[in-house]
């Protein structure tokens, strides 16, 4: 990845990746989501209007996600006696955030699902040599059953979740039940992921090669 | 005589618009609004424009002519009346049943089902000074027996006066019976608004400082307009928009005998400055000005108000008239089968419909759904829609300065003027939601309720934010059926002057005829919802629909 880059980069580029990897999703784009988008990545954003939008675009990435999780169709009776063909969430799924900027997604998750479980996975990295460890997680016991929503807003090199997928598949999570919850990764992250781990899906706002690694510190406000 | 004077006292059934402070009329959504709302009235940040009834502040009666030496408020002209202010007119209008108390004293459609507006019904009187005009007025407004009637007076377009006119006036020497003491620019202007169902914003005149106080009288949603005044017909142009023309002839020694009654013994003259001016000034006029007007009349009313049976002649012309233009909007939108099988409209927008938008109505609309969940689903669905809607907005291309050093070619909302509008009471549950997207909007309100007996939508209440008209309005209401409380909604927007490609109407259920009815009467006001269904029953709700979705929400059911 460029690291002296000061111009802005063509958009064209960033869509083919979509195309590329049938696993990877990118939210539906509209001029709104951008707005979203360009106030988070705005130096000039205050801290309460950055945790506001923050939170507003972690609802629509958590709906969208649960918008990839199974069901099956039902039929229900509408209060003036007609018949509605509706659908309903088969049940067993759980959410995992990743420590820290991952919790910033937790609420929106708890948002649209009350009682869902939650699932935490701490990951240091070595500031020199940039290898991620995992120090803690904690999940629920019956994980290997469910469809698991990983939340972690941003991804750059994409050894964290790396890291974090290894966990979980070494409790016995099945590969093609994770959803990779992100707002903005960078197309060498998502090459990273999609080539160890082809089944998994990963759903994201934008890519982009420059990763506002900003997020967790001016969300959390230890900046 | 002294039966005659008496007119000059407000009557009782009418009391209300002589008011000084606007509470009385709040009466009849006392039970609906609760708080004590009349303070927020006067902060001028809103509109107070429940159309129905509009009381008018201090506005001291003019004195015909020359100066007051002690200005007291006797009776605001210019106001709208509620026939239901009046006790036993209240009691009539509310239904009590088991479930729910029913008012029936909405206004009820002002416009077809193509959303086009029919005129307010204009009556046009005139007189002499004292000759008993208002009285008129009154009496036809209480025997017409219909809400939403404004009475409009000529005395708030006196001109502004100068220094000089000012002092003329203090020596009795200005003559204020003269047509040249009239704007009637802003006259014809005002009730021109007036008679194509707009807002207007009425000059309040100060008769002591002879200028326009710096508020208005904000006038809204009449179906008769009252134009009374002493050179009512003066003007052709406004002569053209009077439907009805009325001249109250009272004899001229009952007027001298009227104006030096209430001249001396309620604004403290003396009787020789007030024949002064009477004879110098107000007489000639009359003969001049006044009296030749009378051949403009359709009616001509001898003794003032104590001739009932022209009044009742008037009412009866009034009430044909009105049939005439009588309007069932909802049946006919109901059964608007033209639409059937048309592509919908451009204006539509409507959400993806993924398996997630899907699952939320399966819990919603099931009918064994407890409340707790109808209310938690019920409010993601509204949050997508919401951030659907702003979606819609325009945006402008912007470059920003990221922490990382790069430049990023993001957007921007074009505007930051946007409101929220709901429409009472399932829209007010879209309210938060809208206020959990956009920081600091500001959220008007219109109630309108289905009245029972008719089946018509009537507008009841509202709340806008000042300036509406230069705003985005992201108009509230959960679902839409046939499309009729939605338009009147629309429509009173369009007269508080919102544009029409500005608004957007947004709900989380419509039947497919009522998205046809808006789109064929508005086709610029945008449409959002999450679905559409296809049919609507007997009782206007919409199938396989949601219910009635206030009920369900806030457990009236």
């Amino acid at each position: 990845m460029g690291t002296n880059n000061v111009e802005t980069f063509p958009q064209k580029e960033e869509r083919t990746y979509c195309k590329e990897y049938k696993r990877l999703k990118e939210l539906q784009g509209n001029d709104q989501i951008k707005e979203l988008q360009t106030i988070l990545r705005d130096k000039n954003t205050s801290r309460s209007d950055f945790k506001f939008y923050a939170d507003r675009l972690i609802r629509l990435v958590i709906e969208e996600s649960l918008n990839q999780l199974p069901f099956t169709d039902c039929k229900v009776i509408t209060p003036t006696g007609a018949t509605y063909d509706g659908l309903k969430y088969k049940s067993g799924n759980c959410g995992v955030s990743i420590v820290r900027s991952g919790e910033a997604m937790e609420q929106g998750l708890r948002d649209c699902c009350r009682s869902i479980r939650i699932g935490k996975i701490l990951v240091e990295s070595d500031a020199e040599t940039h290898d991620a460890r995992v120090v803690y997680a904690r999940f629920p016991e019956d994980i290997a059953q469910r469809h698991v929503l990983l939340m972690y807003p941003i991804m750059s090199t994409g050894n964290t979740v790396s890291q974090s997928i290894n966990v979980l598949k070494e409790h016995g999570v099945k590969e093609e039940c994770i959803i990779l919850s992100n707002l903005f990764c960078t197309p060498a992250a998502v090459e990273t992921i999609l080539q160890s781990y082809p089944k998994l899906k990963i759903l994201t706002s934008e890519i982009h090669p420059v990763a506002p690694n900003h997020f967790g510190q001016k969300y959390f406000g230890t900046d | 005589m002294a039966a005659k004077i008496n007119i000059f006292e407000p009557p009782p059934s009418s009391a209300s618009s002589e008011s000084d402070d606007g509470v009385e009329t709040q009466t009849d959504f006392s039970e609906v609004f609760p708080d004590g709302e009349a303070d927020e009235e006067r902060s001028g940040d809103f509109y107070n424009t429940p159309a129905s009834p509009i009381t008018v502040p201090y506005c001291p009666r003019p004195p015909s002519a020359g100066s007051q030496k002690s200005p007291k408020c006797r009776r605001q002209r210019t106001t709208s009346l509620n026939r239901q202010s009046s006790n036993k007119a209240a009691t009539e209008s509310v239904l009590r049943t088991t479930h729910r108390t029913i008012y029936t004293a909405g206004r009820p459609p002002w416009y077809n089902s193509e959303g086009q507006k029919v005129e307010p019904f204009v009556i046009g009187i005139c007189g002499g000074s004292a000759s008993g005009k208002t009285t008129v007025a009154e009496k036809i407004i209480e025997s017409l027996g219909v809400s939403w009637v404004t009475l409009l007076s000529m005395d708030s377009f006196y001109k502004v006066l100068n220094q000089k006119q000012h002092e003329e006036s203090h020596r009795n020497e200005y003559n204020f019976d003269h047509p040249d003491a009239f704007d009637f620019e802003i006259l014809i202007e005002t009730l021109k608004k007036l008679k194509e169902g707009r807002k207007v914003d009425v000059p309040i005149y100060n008769f002591v400082t002879h200028s326009r106080e710096s508020r208005t009288k904000t006038m809204y949603g009449a179906n008769v307009i009252i134009f009374e005044g002493i050179l009512a017909f003066y003007n052709k142009e406004v002569r053209n928009m009077l439907d009805m023309k009325v001249f109250v002839d009272t004899d001229a020694d009952i007027r001298l005998a009227r104006r030096l009654r209430r001249d001396i013994s309620q604004r403290g003259r003396d009787l020789e400055g007030v024949l002064k001016q009477y004879t110098s000034m107000v007489q000639p006029s009359f003969n001049h000005y006044i009296a030749p007007l009378m051949v403009h009349a359709d009616i001509i009313v001898p003794r003032g108000g104590e001739n009932e049976v022209a009044i009742q002649l008037i009412v009866q012309h009034v009430h044909t008239q009105l049939q005439l233009r009588g309007l069932k909007i909802r049946e006919e939108l109901a059964q608007a089968h033209a639409f059937r099988g048309q592509p919908l409209p451009d204006s539509l927008k409507l959400l993806p419909t993924t398996p997630q938008i899907r699952g939320l109505h399966t819990f919603i609309r099931n009918k064994d759904t407890p409340r707790d969940e109808f209310i938690f689903y019920s409010k993601r669905l509204i949050r997508l829609v919401i951030e659907y809607t702003l979606s819609l907005m325009k945006f402008n291309e912007m470059t920003v300065e990221t922490p990382q050093g790069v430049l990023y070619e993001g957007k921007r909302m074009a505007t930051d003027k946007i409101c929220g509008v709901s429409i009472l009471r399932a829209g007010e549950t879209m309210e938060q939601a809208v206020c959990d997207v956009c920081k600091d909007i500001r959220i008007g309100k219109i109630l309108i309720q289905t009245n029972l007996q008719t089946g018509e939508p009537e507008l009841y209440y509202m709340r806008l934010p000042k300036d509406i008209k230069d705003f985005k309005v992201i108009l509230m209401d959960a679902t839409v059926a046939t499309g009729a409380a939605a338009m009147m909604a629309i429509r009173v927007l369009l007269d508080h002057d919102v544009q029409e490609s500005n608004i957007l109407i947004v709900s989380l259920l419509m039947a497919e005829s009522g998205v046809h009815s808006i789109a064929y009467a508005f086709p610029n006001v945008q449409i959002v919802t999450t679905a559409i269904d296809p049919e609507i029953n007997e009782k206007f709700y919409v199938l396989p629909g949601i219910g009635n979705f206030g009920d369900r929400y806030f457990g009236t059911e």
